[in-house]
């Protein structure tokens, strides 16, 4: 383990290389370490040691400070979508920080739990559970896939003039979801499989598929919407009751807990199944639950990488540190709860204060012109990791993203880019699926 | 319960079959089959039954703009008629002519906490004028706090001045219609065609009505509530806030004057649930009022949703999904194809089980039963505490399961330690739930002693109304 001095140093050093890019729209910190190794190395720039503890503070930062795109920089009018998030809402009602306090609010509520969790809990329950359940991960995988497809809500259909308009309108829909899902896992499946991106792209190859699902299209969508810039309330003030907040807490926890610990399952996914079980209903429970979620399907994804018993590797960013060095003893486990501790503190600080910066500035910037600038941005970022064939999967994600907005499906749906290969592979079906594409 | 306590109930369920364990540990996924079957009456009833069902009455409020999905529809005058009275448009047109301006007094009847009336007397600015769209003119009214509103908006109202106004179609004394300038529709039109479908219902047997929401820019509802009141024999309607899809409300109330609308009911009726229902997000409602005999009487009964909660919430389809299941997976040669068949038909009677602990109850057993038997009132079905109560338990057998057919098992310790360990939360959840259920419980028992009892009955009697 390095020095505890130097410890700190690359923990805050990586706190703030978060906080610096995580309010940024469309950038995910996966993507920006995992470029950042492919640019510049480890070994050279900080001890292997520390890049463990460097990304911790990153994730952390992460995990708190993209509040700030998600409420600010992700808005569109209503005619563009059908359904706003409640972090749109708020911002199109003035009330973006009272949304960034409301996340805030969950995300100290999630590293409380996940601090406790790790130092009391996981220890002792998560292995022999993991131990007896993990054989099944597949059961769970395909049943919250089914679950996504049964439980779709149709949006639309109850205007319509006949009974077979009403049915009609309700299944374009739920027929767009599925279109959604199983284009995503096409796309995914022939990433996954083919030599279509460069083989010097191994940790990255899904990089420019992601920013296409669900960063690009989202930036694209606000160049496309062109949304008023509304003045803000920069007041601290928000809207909830101890009762929502410990009820969201509570679902926030648990749906960031199954994500983080079991593969493939993602926060969005977590969010769905948690809110069945708590029967979750409110905006500010949904942001509080989101702020707890993320956090702990982010951070503690990660951290499980450091629990010695178990010692799980969860996560994109996990994988790339994995690569390069793994925790092993109980004491970096520890220093790893401490620099979560410290970091989220630093973190809920920088957010809290960029928060009221942006709603006092709200309208300097507009939105339009962030986004082109973060769309190029974007592309570069999948040019460097990727090479032009990432460009084109770029093209194809956005696309695809684009396509669960337009049919106002969950953009979950694009997960399929994710889920469907694994699940084609977990069941021993990938020569077969590549036979039938003509791929091999 | 919610849709995923019920699909976790047949995941569970799957589980309680060694052999499908076994096949899930060798990554033969089939016997998800169990989950769907368990969410199947669900699945049927709200993806088809809620769209094929008949509907007699059909209360838009505020129709949508067919572009943009959210009220108020843009209208041409000349589209609109008699039957659009009380519901929410928006006009564009040019100032014709300014028929009136000035100030009075309005009194109107506002209803108290308490359910009493009180009439309330406000001075108020107006100005009444001609719009003319092109295909029509049409009289536009604003008074009140409406009138300071319109005021703000567009600045002094003079002839030749373009303006696009919302609010809701009324008729003038002559019959002839106006628009009324408000940012709501009038619920006098959703009360007076609810207590129509009432009364209709006591003389022709059944009558179902759809209540639609009110969408406004912005995925942000106009929240209203429905209460038919039995021993006043009327139905209120009482137009609330805008609120988020969250149900947050975020201010937008509107005036006094146009809150409330109130219908007189000419027959006697019974509400089997004792609170208003709550018009806002997602669709609005169906509810059916039928004739019912209630201790020796002839009334109207509502019943919520009637198209949920009927065959396929029923121990026959459970029996039914089993066999064909069976069928099916035996002609594909699934080994186990009995298992499978148990558990889909298990997972499904648990979903008819955890809806009965409900208000609604379902018609268990057809055709051998004929009618709905009450639930056991231990919850409503959005409660967090029995959803999650029932989802963790089953989660626990799962666990439990998964521990108990693998061996060596991973967590060594005894069956029923193991189960006592996982399932203590849902213990204390449901023990919490039943504990609060008496008080409701209670309240609904009060409100059919009342009804039993009902003043209003016995004086229809006496007139030979029943």
């Amino acid at each position: 383990m390095v020095p505890l001095s130097d410890l700190l140093i690359w923990s805050l050093a990586g706190v703030i290389f978060g906080s610096l890019i995580s309010w940024i729209p469309g950038f995910h910190i996966f993507n920006i370490m995992a470029l950042l190794v492919a640019v510049f190395g480890v070994g050279e720039l900080m001890p292997v040691q520390a890049f463990p503890f460097f990304a911790i503070g990153a994730i952390v930062a992460y995990a708190y400070v993209s509040a700030i795109s998600s409420v600010y920089f992700s808005v569109a009018d209503e005619s563009a979508v059908f359904l706003l998030f409640p972090t749109q809402r708020y911002l199109l009602l003035g009330r973006g920080h009272e949304a960034v306090l409301l996340y805030l609010i969950g995300a100290v509520a999630g590293t409380l739990f996940l601090v406790l969790g790790a130092l009391f809990i996981f220890p002792r329950v998560l292995p022999p559970i993991y131990q007896a359940t993990s054989p099944y991960i597949t059961y769970f995988l395909v049943a919250i896939v089914v679950f996504m497809f049964m439980s779709e809500w149709p949006k639309e259909g109850d205007r319509g003039r006949t009974p077979g308009e009403r049915l009609w309108l309700a299944w374009r829909q739920i027929l767009g979801g599925i279109l959604v899902f199983f284009l995503s896992g096409l796309l995914g499946f022939i990433v996954m499989n083919t030599n279509l991106l460069p083989t010097t792209s191994a940790y990255t190859r899904l990089t420019p598929m992601f920013i296409g699902f669900f960063g690009m299209s989202w930036v694209l969508l606000n160049i496309l919407s062109n949304p008023p810039m509304l003045e803000q309330v920069p007041d601290d003030r928000v809207e909830s009751s101890l009762y929502n907040t410990l009820k969201a807490s509570f679902g926030g926890a648990l749906g960031g807990t199954i994500a983080a610990v079991y593969p493939i399952i993602t926060g969005g996914m977590g969010a769905l199944v948690a809110g069945h079980m708590t029967s979750q209903r409110g905006d500010d429970a949904f942001i509080i639950s989101q702020g707890v979620n993320r956090v702990i399907y982010y951070v503690g994804a990660f951290t499980l990488l450091f629990l010695p018993q178990l010692r799980l590797t969860r996560g994109a960013a996990a994988w790339l540190v994995s690569s390069i060095y793994t925790p092993k003893s109980y004491a970096e486990y520890l220093a790893a709860i401490g620099v979560i501790l410290l970091s989220a503190g630093i973190s809920f600080l920088f957010t809290y204060y960029l928060s009221r910066f942006i709603a006092n500035s709200f309208n300097v910037v507009h939105i339009k012109k962030l986004s082109y600038v973060v769309a190029v941005t974007l592309v570069v970022i999948s040019y460097l990791l990727t090479g032009p064939m990432g460009l084109a999967v770029l093209f194809v994600s956005t696309a695809i993203g684009l396509m669960a907005a337009a049919f106002n499906t969950r953009r979950s749906y694009c997960l399929g880019g994710l889920i469907l290969p694994v699940l084609i592979s977990m069941t021993g079906h990938t020569g077969y699926f590549m036979h039938l594409l003509g791929l091999g | 319960m919610r849709g995923f306590t019920h699909y976790i109930s047949g995941l569970a369920a799957a589980t309680f079959f060694g052999a499908l364990v076994g096949d899930l540990r060798l990554g033969i996924l089939i016997p998800v089959i169990a989950a769907a079957a368990a969410y199947f009456p669900d699945f049927v009833d709200f993806k088809f039954g809620k769209f094929l069902a008949r509907r007699d009455y059909e209360i838009d409020p505020a129709p949508w703009d067919e572009k943009k999905h959210y009220a108020p529809k843009l209208v041409k005058v000349s589209e609109l008629s008699e039957k659009n009275r009380y519901q929410f448009f928006a006009i564009e047109g040019m100032v014709e002519e300014i028929l009136a301006r000035g100030s009075g007094k309005v009194s109107y009847k506002v209803l108290r906490e308490d359910g009493g009336e009180e009439t309330v007397t406000e001075t108020y600015n107006s100005i009444v004028f001609t719009l003319n769209d092109g295909t029509g003119k049409i009289t536009v009214e604003a008074f009140g706090d409406d009138y300071e509103f319109f005021e703000e908006e567009f600045g002094r109202i003079e002839g030749g001045k373009r303006l696009l106004v919302f609010g809701y179609v009324d008729l003038e004394e002559d019959g002839s219609l106006k628009l009324v300038v408000s940012d709501a529709p009038h619920p006098q039109g959703i009360a007076e065609t609810i207590a129509r479908a009432i009364e209709e219902a006591y003389r022709e047997g059944e009558r179902i009505v759809k209540i639609h929401n009110i969408r406004l820019p912005g995925d942000v509802y106009r929240r209203f509530w429905v209460h038919p009141d039995p021993p006043k024999r009327e139905v209120r309607v009482e137009m609330g806030p805008i609120v988020t899809p969250g149900g947050v409300a975020i201010g937008g109330d509107v005036p006094e004057y146009r809150k409330y609308g109130v219908a007189k009911v000419s027959v006697p009726f019974i509400k089997t649930y004792p609170k208003p229902t709550r018009i806002d997000s997602f669709s609005g409602p169906e509810i059916a009022f039928r004739r019912a005999e209630f201790k020796g009487k002839t009334v109207v009964k509502d019943r919520f949703l009637p198209w949920h909660h009927g065959f396929s919430h029923s121990l026959t389809m459970g029996m039914i999904i089993g066999l064909v299941v069976f069928a099916f997976f035996r002609l594909i040669g699934y080994e186990h194809a009995t298992e499978l068949a148990l558990a889909s038909m298990i997972g499904q009677w648990l979903h008819v089980f955890e809806d009965q602990l409900g208000f609604m109850g379902s018609n268990l057993l057809p055709p051998l039963t004929k009618d709905v038997v009450p639930g056991f009132k231990l919850g409503e079905s959005g409660s967090g505490l029995t959803n999650f109560s029932t989802a963790w338990l089953m989660i626990a057998f799962m666990i439990w399961n998964f521990n108990r057919f693998t061996d060596p098992r991973p967590i060594p310790i005894s069956d029923a330690k193991l189960l006592l360990l996982l399932a203590w939360p849902s213990v204390i959840g449901f023990g919490i739930a039943i504990a609060k259920s008496f008080r409701l419980r209670k309240e609904i028992s009060e409100l059919m002693d009342y009804y039993t009892n009902l003043e209003a009955f016995e004086e229809m009697e006496e007139v030979g109304g029943i």
